[in-house]
């Protein structure tokens, strides 16, 4: 039996079957992509490992097809596995051996940059300074403790622990948070605006005026979702207390423009929900954005950002130049001119942060060596029966 | 092919290694960062844990989670229009922020000037004072202190409670710190919040130029977040009412910039639907002298149709077209010409001046009794020749 199974796990039909359904996902993901835009169908069809009907319920659903990372992962094991089982130091395998190599180490590489890539922007107008950058869709409830005058301490929950309804475990909060209710797209009318039926999304904050309501996920690639969020806050019980109090229940909300102040414990606190920050042990300045134009139109010919980076950890104090093509890398991360806003006010960077980069370059140098020394093999085997041939 | 099965098992456990560990989306951060937007330096760790126990990352390394592809954040079209003091320095908006400015003075110090909107009354006016006061280490203050403190400026967004709070916290920057000049604007379901915060010599210099910001801040309407709940691309909030004046059939005027010196003695005054600015003037015995700058698309109503309006608001009776022409008389603007008629009626007098500019017809008007019109006169006279319509 672990024989059988062994042998179907370094099976060429198990490579087959993998890349056929492959070709099915790639067309039906595509095919996709009409109705859920492609940053839903990445999520759904390729960063996945099972597709599930129906996609978009919160009831039962079933899973219909392999997802991407599934598919992946086992031709990834299908390909280890066929490669440890035939490997043999001979010349004449040599080749397909390391061409094999290399297609383990692209599809690791791509799995790798699912899992580890992370891609933020960094908005920088002129003399202005960063240390971090800023995710375009993900966002986080940021808390923010106020009350000392130089530094805000600030506890940033991610969206995807927002999703889950429940207390949120948080060493050194005063209060208890807990998730009562996510919205992932969500529309906001004031109460007396929203029907006699409306209630508060919120007891406490702008929420307390507000109704909520979920409306379907966006899917055009150049919209995104409004996400909401409300929570609930309880008192941590000392010892001695019977039980937490309900401080009352808050709405935070993409759409809220300002941050919620509250005080608690004597301090000042706010609550706001803003795009996820990555901070960095440096950081970039933007001392001048140029943006060139081809003569009499309005076509871009080059637009570049000068920048002085800065790392007291390294001592690095140095100008650096990000123009198309010609990104900045740093510390794993490289930054790459993405855009301007209007009227060139801020230059906007897109700040890619992926230590598989490498991977892709060494596949292909791999899978080159390996098809060169195969075809290389067989060329010099050719010339050398020919030239027996000629002999004879 | 037990041979085999080894290395499997190999390339296997090769493989998982190589599978990260450490991606944790649910991780929960916690550190320390500057309270100015634009740190310098990384966030210490706070002393706290960092987590809930679900995995940490290496101190150097960005969050993990977000999504392979991305798209690049819209460009944020300004969304008021007003009129700010030349040494401001406009800032970059954010989510928050629908204006923004930056002012450095002598010796490394700066004041930030940011409007900010948010729904409901965002824990009222003495709520949020005392918010302002406690982050300049100052004690709390009582709605009667607030009274006493606070002033009032007209805006064309409405009527702004106004205080200016001075202090500076222990361990401070005093560049940077020192003084909060805040107004705010309860208009229409919604708050909107004036603020300069910054070295205190540097706002009080400020403090007359970001008064004449106030008074001249407008919403502009083909931004895409009047409302203070509305600000990402794909979600405008539609049935939110706007804070920006109801002018018929006119657009806001975005790229005129209209510009004006106010004379000395008008105050700027209510806002009002219709309206593009107001100023008054108090005379004595209590009269006030009201002027007023609207704005309509085309011609406004004509020439007659609005003089003879204007003639029916003092008591005075219809003219005719023909009769008109000798009631005008033109003024030289900075870069217009400026038609005038100054009408003197039973119930008071109009001064009044149009222009037509850009599709657009800009009306100036002056409505007060008899003597404190005419003692103002002068004043009209000099503020429509300052009009500058395209600077």
């Amino acid at each position: 039996m672990w024989n059988r199974l062994l042998d179907f796990i370094s099976s060429l039909k198990l490579t087959v079957i993998c890349l056929s359904l492959a070709m099915i996902l790639v067309f039906v993901g595509t095919m996709a992509q009409v109705n859920f835009g492609i940053h839903e169908v990445q999520q759904r069809y390729f960063q996945s490992l099972l597709i599930w009907w129906p996609s978009g319920s919160h009831g039962l659903k079933i899973p219909v097809f392999p997802g991407g990372h599934l598919l992946g992962g086992v031709l990834l094991i299908n390909l280890i596995a066929a490669h440890a089982r035939r490997f043999r130091w001979t010349w004449s395998k040599l080749g397909i051996q390391l061409t094999h190599a290399g297609l383990i180490v692209m599809l690791a590489g791509v799995l790798l940059t699912d899992f580890l890539s992370v891609e933020s922007f960094m908005r920088l107008a002129p003399g202005e300074t960063k240390n971090y950058s800023e995710d375009s869709r993900a966002m986080e409830l940021a808390i923010i403790d106020e009350s000392d005058s130089q530094l805000d301490q600030v506890v940033a929950i991610p969206e995807a622990r927002l999703k889950q309804p429940g207390a949120v475990e948080i060493e050194g909060l005063p209060f208890q948070i807990t998730i009562r209710h996510f919205y992932q797209n969500s529309r906001m009318q004031p109460l007396d605006k929203a029907g006699s039926n409306a209630v508060p999304a919120a007891t406490k904050g702008t929420g307390s005026q507000l109704a909520v309501s979920e409306v379907p996920q966006a899917t055009a690639e150049n919209e995104r979702d409004l996400q909401s969020v409300v929570i609930e806050m309880t008192s941590i019980p000392a010892s001695g207390e019977a039980a937490a109090q309900s401080l009352g229940t808050w709405l935070v909300s993409d759409q809220l423009v300002e941050s919620q102040a509250f005080s608690y414990g004597g301090k000042p606190w706010r609550l706001v929900m803003r795009p996820q920050r990555y901070y960095k042990p440096y950081s970039l300045t933007l001392q001048k954005f140029t943006h060139e134009q081809y003569a009499g139109t309005q076509i871009a010919k080059n637009f570049a950002s000068h920048a002085v980076l800065k790392d007291p950890e390294k001592n690095e104090n140095r100008e650096v130049l990000i123009y198309m093509n010609h990104p900045l890398r740093y510390r794993g991360e490289t930054f790459f001119q993405s855009g301007f806003e209007q009227n060139d006010t801020a230059t906007i960077l897109q700040d890619v942060y992926n230590p598989s980069f490498v991977a892709p370059y060494v596949a292909c140098v791999i899978v080159a060596a390996g098809l060169l020394l195969q075809f290389g093999y067989h060329f010099v085997r050719f010339l050398r029966r020919r030239k027996t041939n000629h002999a004879q | 092919m037990k041979y085999f099965q080894t290395r499997l098992l190999c390339g296997l456990i090769i493989l998982s290694a190589a599978i990260p560990a450490c991606k944790d989306k649910n991780a929960v951060q916690v550190y320390r960062v500057s309270k100015a937007e634009t740190e310098s330096s990384a966030p210490p760790k706070a002393a706290a844990p960092e987590s809930s126990g679900m995995g940490a990352m290496p101190p150097d390394h960005p969050a993990i989670g977000a999504p392979a592809s991305a798209m690049a954040p819209a460009a944020e079209p300004s969304r008021v229009t007003g009129n700010p003091p030349s040494n401001w320095v406009a800032q970059p908006l954010t989510t928050m922020r629908m204006a923004s400015y930056l002012v450095k003075g002598e010796n490394g110090t700066s004041s930030d000037i940011s409007l900010v909107a948010l729904a409901g009354p965002a824990g009222g006016v003495l709520d949020n004072v005392n918010r302002w006061l406690s982050q300049l280490g100052k004690p709390a203050i009582t709605a009667e202190q607030l009274a006493q403190m606070a002033q009032h400026v007209a805006s064309p967004l409405g009527d702004v409670t106004l205080v200016d709070i001075e202090g500076l916290p222990e361990g401070a920057d005093a560049a940077k710190e020192g003084r909060i000049i805040a107004g705010i604007a309860p208009v229409d379901g919604k708050s909107f919040f004036f603020k300069m915060r910054g070295n205190a010599p540097l706002a009080e210099s400020q403090k007359d130029g970001f008064i004449q910001w106030i008074g001249s801040v407008r919403m502009n309407e083909t931004a895409s977040a009047p409302d203070p709940m509305a600000a990402a691309p794909a979600a405008p909030l539609p049935s939110m009412p706007s804070a920006a004046p109801a002018v018929p059939a006119a657009p806001e005027p975005q790229k005129e910039q209209i510009k004006w010196e106010v004379p000395a003695g008008w105050n700027a005054g209510a806002a009002a639907a219709m309206r593009y600015a107001s100023f008054a003037v108090a005379g004595q015995n209590g009269e006030k002298a009201d002027i007023s700058v609207s704005v309509f698309g085309g011609d406004g109503g004509g020439d007659l149709g609005n003089v003879n309006r204007w003639r029916s608001q003092i008591g005075l009776g219809e003219v005719a077209d023909g009769e008109l022409k000798s009631l005008v008389v033109p003024v030289a603007g900075k870069d217009s010409e400026i038609l005038t008629v100054d009408m003197t009626g039973p119930k008071g007098r109009i001064l009044a001046g149009w222009a037509r500019i850009g599709g657009r017809s800009w009306f100036f008007k002056l409505i007060a009794p008899d003597q404190l019109a005419g003692s103002e006169k002068a004043g009209f006279q000099k503020f429509l020749e300052s009009v500058q319509f395209q600077p």
